[in-house]
């Protein structure tokens, strides 16, 4: 044991990033929600305010029309002056042009608030994304990830693309008609609107429990996708197991599960829109039995009784088309609060001001270095070496041992739980992120590619070379000794790589990769695994490759293939929690082969 | 899409009314439900006009409306839930049968066929397809058939009021139905445009996901960042292309709608005056053309959800019409384990992955087959599980053709551990028996042998402990053991192993070699592998490059007369050397 003392800077466990916690079934108000989505719409301010004052313009003109037929009527027609009534045309057309102008520029405004937002808010979902660590991405299933925000985001598409500018252009007719109303009459007025407080009551009391149906039923469509994609993406397996009966009945009981849930969510959707024609219907009612009352002693006309039925549906037709709308309105806000979820974390990976008095001469040095998964048990416990310049290590240990693990500490994927790692004499946490990764190079177990080219897939991530045409990068790679690997592919940078990646094999990924990695010419690499499905031919070829890296390069690797390894200046066993030194190849080998095992 | 409507209709089946046969009763009562609840609504200005007019001519009882009007908004109330409720049944009803008959459909097809239509396509299938068929059931029968029903009702009784009056205040109708066909057609073009969009933005989100530790490992989220904007904008671009339609659409409709408000002001202030027309049936009128704009707009709207449900429904179909493996055979019996390649091809476009390739292997021994990266030796191995099915060439075990077995017989009988890891998300013991006979006999010898009691003993939960897809906690080689005991636990007489020891320690390695030995003595074993020091004592060895076998024989046989064997024996010498 060191005799250091470690600062306790370091967190004592990692974050929890599990999006689906059990307990965390949403349960909170609309009106929290939206005031989550506050800042996004801080932006738009001015549009917005534009858009409002149009709306109201818009509103005011189209309702200023019904109460001039209203007077219309009981001052013209009634009385038989048809001039008049042409006079009064002429005013209304008028009107009405001026409503189809203000009426565009609020369609467009809106519209524009709501793409403007959805464009922001899907570049902080892929900020976030991008800010958070590798842990993330384990704790959560890639399926349910890649549905929640690829769904989540398209249900807020719908909403900011058609269901915002309608929801707007409704709420301000709606006051706009209430207004009118009590203008021309309070008493017939009140009598009018208060069907409508009702349901206003009645939709806040259910719509927590709409919410909540609909959040039930978005849950299980997740859960129906992750089962599916399981299943499709390893088809190989279901067919060769013969367990296509499983995979039916085990998607028949998921189906089963969202059919429930979905029939709860619809029916809970649909309550809303019968109760709100029925409203119409008693405030008309209503509006008609008391006008006539007091139309007989006098205190109101028949012309205006007219223009109150056409206010009546100004404003409750607007509510109806609300309560359409307040479904996806409910879907939307359901699927912001799961992608509210994302957006809140943050990296666990802080960053540390220099600490001078931890220095060391070492590229890499790992300084009581103990590590644990959450809920998990210790991987790492208190562990201690270094790395030179221009050596090459090898990391060996029983499959399990914590390999890789202690490798995702050098590349800095997980902070470690207690003591520290310094890269080159300085807290690891102490660098920025593009300083880091150009230092050292990590060519992973499982080697992933994206779709494109060789070509993009070799110079991905590297800024140097970002622009090569396919001739100066076939150049380079020559340069790097690198171009007998490229014969493993049909059309050399060009060949094509598809989205699932199965065009390719193992090893021509991992070749890929280990091309991408050298080009990138790091002070360290480690190659976990990296050349386990590449036959040994190539393999030598590789080797050779390496030797052939600057001087000062660093290798770390891990293998199980001891002759991968024979090359090794110092040899590290890994296993139970230690890293330990073995003094020779063959204490190594024996220690491999004999060495007991307690994972 | 694109195939022309006139071929849609000749092949009744391939439309979606044929398909929604099954569910005629409940769309039937649907449809009844929401024409009574439309017809009994068009009474409702019938009745304000008549009191109207009552109340002018001073006949109007105060009782009589309360007593129809009421009777009216109740009935309509009540009809409407109802229709609601059996709209939400049997459009879930339908979702669910259909998504049933993708899976089953999906389950009995053969891998190349999944790989041919891919698993994302099948998972829009079962998501977005079905949601805009269910929207089709849900929402766009009722109110289309409401709609109409509107429509017609309140042009009838406004021609019967006024004819004249009702001919000029209908002429909006063909306005605005024309105004929807010409913004639609350029509207679908957009949509199609924009669900490109979003499948790009997907694509871009879907590697980030994945690739998500190379993205860390290479800083290059500064690039993918770049990448998503790129789509984004374009996606925003695509959006405000379809707004700017919408905000001048919604105004245009709005004033056509308000011009023949005018109308009825203009000529029905005219035939009011001159005493041909009463002002109740001026009120009526002005009720009825507020009735009846909002359903011309949703036969619009829902014409559109009709064509997209078509469109999805051609997809699905797709799934549900492709041809099943029909090469399923009956034999049933116990296998021996004696395996013979004749002259196969596998060939992919021109390209021929495995090269009139011909072996056999005797039952219970030990073969190899080793070769470079992509020599075709994985492809072998898929072949003689039928995952996938030669060019030509004819492929049998134990003196049959592998196409005359039953498929699950055979699938029962050999053990694949393939290459990749794959884990599900159900406990350790349910990812072991994913074959789903196993004994607990077999269950324990399998786990003995892949020496993973030590590993499970650590597990919080031991067996039942549950392990996630993308497996965090489990290191590679933990994964590819739990894979072999899968494959062990059917008591295979044939075990495949593809690349299995690449990822297991050496030590391990051994033990589990021998441990299969000692427990299932009887079993032929075909492994893939790089590493000829575990190989040297198989009874044969087959050595794979370009899809070409270049030798057979066994390790001492080659190294006399393989040049290629003995070149790949020297690279790895210095293993054998230490071990």
């Amino acid at each position: 044991m060191s005799k250091f003392t470690i600062p306790k800077k370091a967190r004592a466990t990692m974050n929890n990033y599990a999006l689906n916690k059990p307990g965390t079934e949403e349960n909170k108000s609309l009106w929290s929600s939206i005031k989550k989505m506050l800042p996004l719409l801080r932006e738009q301010k001015r549009r917005i305010i534009i858009a409002t004052v149009a709306a109201f313009a818009t509103s005011g003109l189209n309702l200023l029309a019904p109460i001039l037929i209203g007077h219309a009527v009981d001052d013209y027609i009634q009385k038989g002056q048809y001039h008049g009534v042409l006079v009064y045309s002429a005013i209304i057309f008028g009107i009405y042009i001026g409503a189809v102008i203000t009426s565009y520029f609020q369609t467009l405004l809106m519209g524009r608030v709501g793409q403007n937002v959805l464009f922001a808010l899907r570049n902080s979902v892929f900020n976030t994304l991008g800010s958070l660590p590798v842990a993330f991405f384990n704790q959560n299933k890639a399926g349910d990830l890649i549905s929640r925000i690829n769904n989540d985001t398209d249900k807020l598409n719908q909403f900011f693309s058609q269901s915002l500018v309608q929801f707007f252009a409704n709420i301000i007719t709606i006051i706009g008609a209430a207004i009118f109303m009590l203008a021309v009459n309070w008493k017939i007025g009140l009598v009018a609107i208060i069907p409508a407080l009702f349901l206003l009551g009645f939709t806040r009391i259910l719509s927590p429990w709409i919410k909540h149906k609909n959040a039930l039923s978005l849950k299980n469509i997740g859960g129906l996708s992750a089962e599916v994609s399981e299943s499709i993406d390893n088809f190989k397996v279901v067919v060769a197991f013969d367990r296509r009966d499983y995979f039916k009945e085990k998607f028949k009981e998921v189906n089963e599960i969202n059919y429930k849930s979905a029939i709860s969510a619809g029916i809970a959707n649909n309550t809303l829109t019968p109760t709100y024609g029925l409203a119409s219907g008693i405030a008309q009612l209503s509006v008609i039995a008391y006008s006539i009352t007091l139309i007989s002693s006098g205190q109101f006309t028949l012309g205006l009784l007219i223009s109150f039925l056409t206010y009546i549906t100004r404003m409750y037709d607007p509510l109806r088309q609300m309560a359409t709308v307040w479904s996806s309105f409910q879907i939307a806000f359901a699927s912001w609060d799961r992608i509210h979820a994302i957006l809140v974390l943050d990296s666990d990976l802080i960053h540390v001001s220099e600490t001078k008095a931890l220095s060391s001469a070492h590229v890499m040095e790992f300084k009581n270095v103990s590590f644990s998964y959450p809920g998990g048990k210790e991987v790492l416990h208190s562990v201690n070496f270094a790395f030179d310049h221009g050596k090459t290590y090898a990391l060996v240990g029983p499959t399990g041992g914590g390999k890789t693990t202690t490798a995702s500490l050098i590349a800095r994927l997980y902070d470690p739980s207690e003591g520290v790692v310094l890269l080159d004499g300085r807290d690891i946490r102490s660098y920025d992120d593009s300083a880091r990764a150009k230092k050292i190079g990590f060519i992973l177990q499982e080697p992933f590619l994206f779709s494109g080219t060789v070509h993009e897939n070799i110079l991905y991530g590297n800024e140097e070379y970002s622009n090569l045409t396919n001739e100066e990068l076939e150049k380079i790679i020559h340069d790097h000794g690198l171009e007998k690997l490229l014969e493993r592919f049909d059309d050399r940078l060009d060949t094509a790589v598809t989205a699932t990646g199965n065009g390719l094999s193992l090893g021509q990924k991992q070749l890929i990769a280990f091309i991408r990695a050298v080009l990138r010419r790091p002070e360290l690499i480690i190659l976990d695994e990296a050349t386990a499905n590449i036959d040994t031919v190539t393999e030598q070829l590789l080797e050779d490759i390496l030797k052939k890296l600057p001087k000062e390069t660093t290798l770390v690797i891990i293998a199980h293939r001891l002759n991968t390894i024979e090359n090794a200046d110092e040899i590290f066993f890994v296993n139970s929690g230690e890293v330990a030194r073995a003094g020779s190849m063959q204490q190594a080998v024996d220690m491999l082969l004999h060495g007991k095992r307690q994972s | 899409m694109a195939s022309p409507p006139a071929r849609e209709q000749e092949k009744k089946t391939s439309s979606i009314v044929g398909f929604l046969k099954p569910y005629l009763w409940p769309i039937v009562g649907l449809a009844s439900l929401a024409v009574t609840s439309s017809g009994i609504g068009l009474i409702t200005p019938k009745i304000i006009s008549r009191s109207i007019d009552a109340f002018i001519h001073g006949t109007f009882v105060m009782q009589t409306l309360l007593l129809e009007f009421g009777a009216v908004i109740i009935a309509v109330f009540v009809i409407t839930y109802l229709q609601n409720i059996v709209q939400t049944f049997t459009s879930e009803r339908v979702a669910k049968d259909l998504r049933n008959s993708i899976v089953d459909k999906v389950g009995n097809q053969s891998y190349e066929f999944v790989e041919k239509i891919t698993p994302a396509r099948l998972l829009t299938n079962l998501t977005s397809d079905i949601d805009s068929i269910k929207m089709l059931i849900g929402q766009a029968i009722a109110s289309l058939i409401s709609s109409v029903v509107i429509v017609i009702g309140a042009a009838t009784i406004l021609f019967t009021i006024n004819w004249q009056l009702a001919l000029a205040v209908l002429g909006i109708i063909p306005i605005i139905g024309g105004l929807f066909f010409f913004v639609f057609s350029r509207m679908r073009l957009l949509m199609k445009k924009s669900r490109e969009v979003i499948d790009w933005l997907n694509k871009v989100i879907n590697e980030s996901v994945l690739g998500s530790a190379l993205i860390r490992v290479l800083n290059s989220q500064g690039p993918e960042f770049d990448k998503f904007v790129k789509a984004n904008t374009q996606a925003k671009d695509v959006g405000l292309q379809i707004l700017r339609i919408f905000a001048s659409l919604i105004p245009v409709i709005t004033l056509v709608a308000n011009l023949a408000m005018l109308v009825i002001l203009m000529l029905g202030g005219h035939f009011v005056i001159s005493g041909s027309m009463s002002l109740g049936d001026f009120a009526a009128f002005n009720s009825y053309i507020g009735l009846l704009i909002f359903p011309i707009l949703v036969v619009g709207i829902m014409g559109n959800a009709i064509s997209q449900a078509q469109a999805s429904y051609d997809r699905i179909r797709e799934v549900l019409d492709a041809k099943e493996d029909e090469s399923n055979g009956t034999l049933k019996k116990e296998l021996e384990g004696r395996i013979e390649f004749k002259e196969v091809n596998v060939k992919y476009g021109e390209k021929f992955a495995l090269k009139d390739v011909s072996f056999e292997i005797e039952p219970h021994t030990k073969t190899a087959i080793i070769g470079p990266t992509a020599a075709g030796k994985s492809q072998a191995l898929h072949l003689l599980t039928r995952l996938i099915s030669p060019t030509s060439g004819a492929i049998k075990i134990d003196g049959q053709l592998i196409t005359e077995y039953e498929a699950s017989a055979l699938h029962k009988q050999i053990g694949f551990v393939f290459q990749e890891s794959v884990i599900f998300n159900l406990t350790l013991r349910e990812n072991i028996a994913f074959g789903g006979v196993a004994s607990e006999s077999d269950l324990k010898k399998a786990i003995e042998t892949a020496e993973l009691d030590d590993f499970i003993a650590t597990l919080p939960g031991g067996i039942t402990t549950v392990i996630s897809e993308r497996g965090s906690s489990l290191s590679g080689g933990q994964k590819q053991r739990i894979m072999l005991a899968r494959a062990l636990t059917l008591n295979p007489k044939v075990l495949l192993l593809d690349d299995f020891t690449a990822r297991v320690d050496n030590k391990t390695e051994q033990k589990i070699v021998s441990n299969l030995m000692a427990n299932y003595p009887t079993l032929t074993l075909v492994s893939v592998t790089q590493k000829i020091a575990a190989i040297e004592s198989y009874d044969k060895i087959i050595l794979l490059m370009e899809g070409e076998v270049v030798a057979s024989g066994t390790h001492k046989e080659l190294l006399t007369c393989s040049p290629e064997y003995v070149q790949i024996y020297d690279s790895q010498k210095s293993t054998s050397n230490y071990e």
